[in-house]
């Protein structure tokens, strides 16, 4: 079970399909989609609402509520084992200990009407088999590192008496208690205002470096992955739309909705006349066009793309982009430095 | 040189030249009680604390800050959504603030909202139609086939095709939803719009949509926008001035280039440092302002300058003195004692030194 994947990479992931029935129709969230993890690195997924970027985070941890979803292919590795091959008891016994998982809303993932020691203790008594004494003193011990003032008095508290950014990090020290290979952080700081969120990213920072943990960045905000990722997944109706190492996927996107995406974020140093807009609505996954789904909103598009399925184009070794005329935006991309 | 400060003190609302300003807020402070039951005693949330701010005709100015900061009740105190407390609110000569609630309604013609939440703020059993036409008709300003034709092309106007016209609210997006709220707050033919946090619940594609949508109707239909947001990217690049508050108060004020490039104040340096730039070089090289802890608690704000319980700059003189606003460069006011005009640049105050409290003590 323990065998090292054949690439030595953390987190393999092929092929991977969840699908959800639904009464517009089949949804295919996610589709087919492949990517990889090293070991202490960060993976940025950035994409819309719909995109399918939650749904695979969940899917790695096996919680797509079935029914209506399903995963109905694909393989997940993590050191080598399957874990969409596991049992029920085998994939609980590897969730919160070898892969945790943060949300955007602190309050969905903590009990309102337990102590914070008392749901920080759960974790470590589960997965470590600590005793009483020993886990509240690991839990003080995690309140600590994550920076909560005053912990061992904090400690005895509920939830609602600590504000959107201490929950937050009450949350990771709950997710890091048992030193996990895998966090995964789902929009962690969405919710939270930006001098908090600035604080927020330090710590997962400082904390991925003590620890060695991989960690998967879940987020629709390209500034949040710029400073954070080494390589970056950007999700569009269910596909990888482009994968690459985070600074060659900002200074030479190879795909025209990373291009778009890139180019409608505010820039307060630029004073364009007007600021760049996708046109058109996210797509409906449930009656997804022919060909790209990206078609009808992309400049580039040409009669091919509404007809034909794009390929995924290699366009150096760890940088694939899904269009027809990749090689093409790589390359004016690169003509145009930066923008 | 006392005198001096003290004239440059007088008012932040000497702002963008000559034009007039269409609104005028004078010390504007909204409270509300809190509490009183459960926990026995009531307390006092100082919401908005004393805000004295001018907006031009034609303008759009930012109102930037963090959740509990006072912004949003500050956008509705203005159209009397809220109770102000005490202070004016002068518009087209008269205080929206002492109207009677009759008198207000009417003014509500000309002034209106557009609301963060395109899912909350839309009744969902009326269609489209009836939800755009509804202003219309309580304004008496068209009916029959005229107010029908008057909804299609609002309805234009902001993007949406008429054929969805007897559609309710639930079929659409979140952006065309924020378009409906759009169209529903034009229906008027206001002046003045506050628009509380209008991208925020959008996705990045949509937002940049709504705000090419909002910049096109203000040059239109000759707009005033107060446009409040925590999204500092958005409010510089649609705004010509930006207001920053903390606490209950403005504590930066100036045209939103000046602001984003040579912001004076700490929290204003911090708010802007904190902001991620989807630039991967720029992220590894430059250093970031962390504040320590969390923004206080409006119901007993600190003394003294609010801000110094955060600010790596405070120093002993600030936990007494409350800063005022103060025009530190032209048209470029913010709240702070260890600055002034002669020495605008924090860094290169001597430590422990506070230029600005001299003129503060006269």
């Amino acid at each position: 079970m323990n065998a090292m994947s054949s690439n030595g990479k953390l987190l393999s992931v092929r092929n991977l399909r969840t699908y959800f029935e639904t009464e517009d129709g089949l949804v295919k969230a996610v589709d087919g989609i492949e990517f990889e993890l090293g070991r202490g690195e960060t993976l940025g997924i950035v994409g819309e609402s719909g995109s399918g970027k939650s749904v695979t985070s969940l899917s790695l941890m096996r919680l797509i509520p079935d029914p209506p979803g399903k995963i109905v292919a694909g393989e997940v590795k993590l050191n080598g084992d399957d874990l969409l091959k596991l049992s029920p008891a085998e994939i609980r016994d590897i969730r919160g200990k070898r892969i945790a998982m943060i949300f955007q809303d602190p309050m969905t993932s903590l009990n309102p009407f337990m102590r914070i020691s008392k749901q920080l203790m759960e974790v470590t008594q589960l997965h470590l088999g600590h005793h009483r004494a020993q886990a509240y003193e690991h839990a003080i011990d995690m309140l600590e590192q994550v920076g909560i003032p005053d912990a061992r008095a904090r400690a005895d508290g509920y939830p609602h008496e600590l504000s959107g950014g201490m929950r937050q990090r009450v949350m990771i020290a709950m997710a890091l208690s048992c030193q996990p290979e895998l966090l995964i952080a789902d929009e962690p700081t969405t919710a939270l205002d930006v001098t908090i969120q600035a604080q927020i990213l330090e710590l997962i920072k400082r904390l991925k470096s003590d620890t060695g943990a991989s960690v998967i960045l879940i987020t629709h905000d390209l500034g949040v992955v710029a400073g954070m990722t080494d390589h970056i997944v950007v999700m569009y109706a269910g596909k990888i739309f482009e994968c690459a190492p985070t600074a060659e996927l900002f200074a030479q996107p190879g795909n025209p909705y990373t291009h778009a995406l890139l180019r409608s974020v505010p820039d307060p140093t630029a004073r364009e006349q007007k600021l760049y807009q996708i046109p058109g609505l996210p797509p409906d996954l449930a009656h997804l066009p022919m060909g790209c789904p990206f078609a009808p909103r992309c400049e580039r598009a040409e009669e091919l793309c509404h007809r034909e399925f794009p390929p995924f184009v290699k366009l150096t070794r760890e940088h694939y982009s899904l269009c027809h005329f990749a090689n093409e935006v790589y390359a004016q991309a690169n003509a145009k430095p930066g923008k | 040189m006392g005198p001096q400060i003290q004239d440059m003190q007088a008012s932040p609302s000497h702002g963008t030249g000559s034009r007039e300003p269409l609104i005028s807020i004078r010390d504007l402070h909204v409270y509300f009680t809190l509490g009183g039951s459960l926990f026995g005693k009531t307390q006092i949330v100082k919401a908005v604390d004393g805000v004295t701010l001018d907006i031009y005709e034609g303008e759009t100015l930012g109102l930037v800050g963090e959740s509990g900061c006072g912004k949003s009740t500050l956008g509705r105190a203005i159209l009397r959504l809220m109770e102000p407390t005490s202070g004016e609110v002068l518009f087209q000569g008269k205080d929206l603030a002492h109207l009677s609630k009759s008198a207000m309604r009417e003014q509500r013609r000309n002034l209106q909202i557009i609301f963060q939440d395109p899912y909350a703020s839309l009744n969902p059993r009326m269609t489209v139609g009836q939800i755009i036409a509804e202003p219309i008709a309580t304004f008496h300003l068209a009916r029959g086939a005229d107010r029908q034709r008057r909804v299609q092309e609002l309805m234009e106007t902001v993007g949406l095709n008429r054929r969805f016209i007897k559609r309710y609210p639930h079929e659409f997006s979140g952006g065309q939803r924020q378009r409906i709220g759009i169209a529903r707050s034009l229906a008027v033919d206001p002046d003045f719009i506050v628009a509380d946090e209008p991208i925020s619940a959008l996705d990045v594609s949509i937002q940049a949509q709504i705000l090419n949508l909002l910049e096109r109707l203000r040059h239109e239909k000759n707009l005033t926008y107060l446009f409040i947001s925590h999204d500092l990217r958005a409010v510089q690049r649609i705004s010509d001035r930006v207001a920053v508050m903390y606490l209950g108060k403005i504590v930066e004020l100036s045209e939103s280039q000046r602001i984003y490039a040579e912001p004076l104040m700490p929290y204003t340096k911090a708010l802007i440092s904190a902001v991620p730039v989807p630039d991967p070089k720029i992220e590894a090289t430059r250093r970031r302002i962390v504040l320590q802890g969390d923004v206080p608690s409006p119901i007993n704000p600190p003394r003294g300058c609010r801000f110094h319980t955060r600010c790596p700059y405070a120093i002993e003189a600030c936990r007494d003195v409350e800063p005022a606003l103060v025009e530190i460069k032209p048209n470029h006011f913010a709240a702070c004692i260890r600055i002034s005009p002669e020495q605008p640049n924090i860094d290169r105050v001597a430590p422990g030194e506070a230029p600005g409290l001299r003129g503060q003590l006269d």
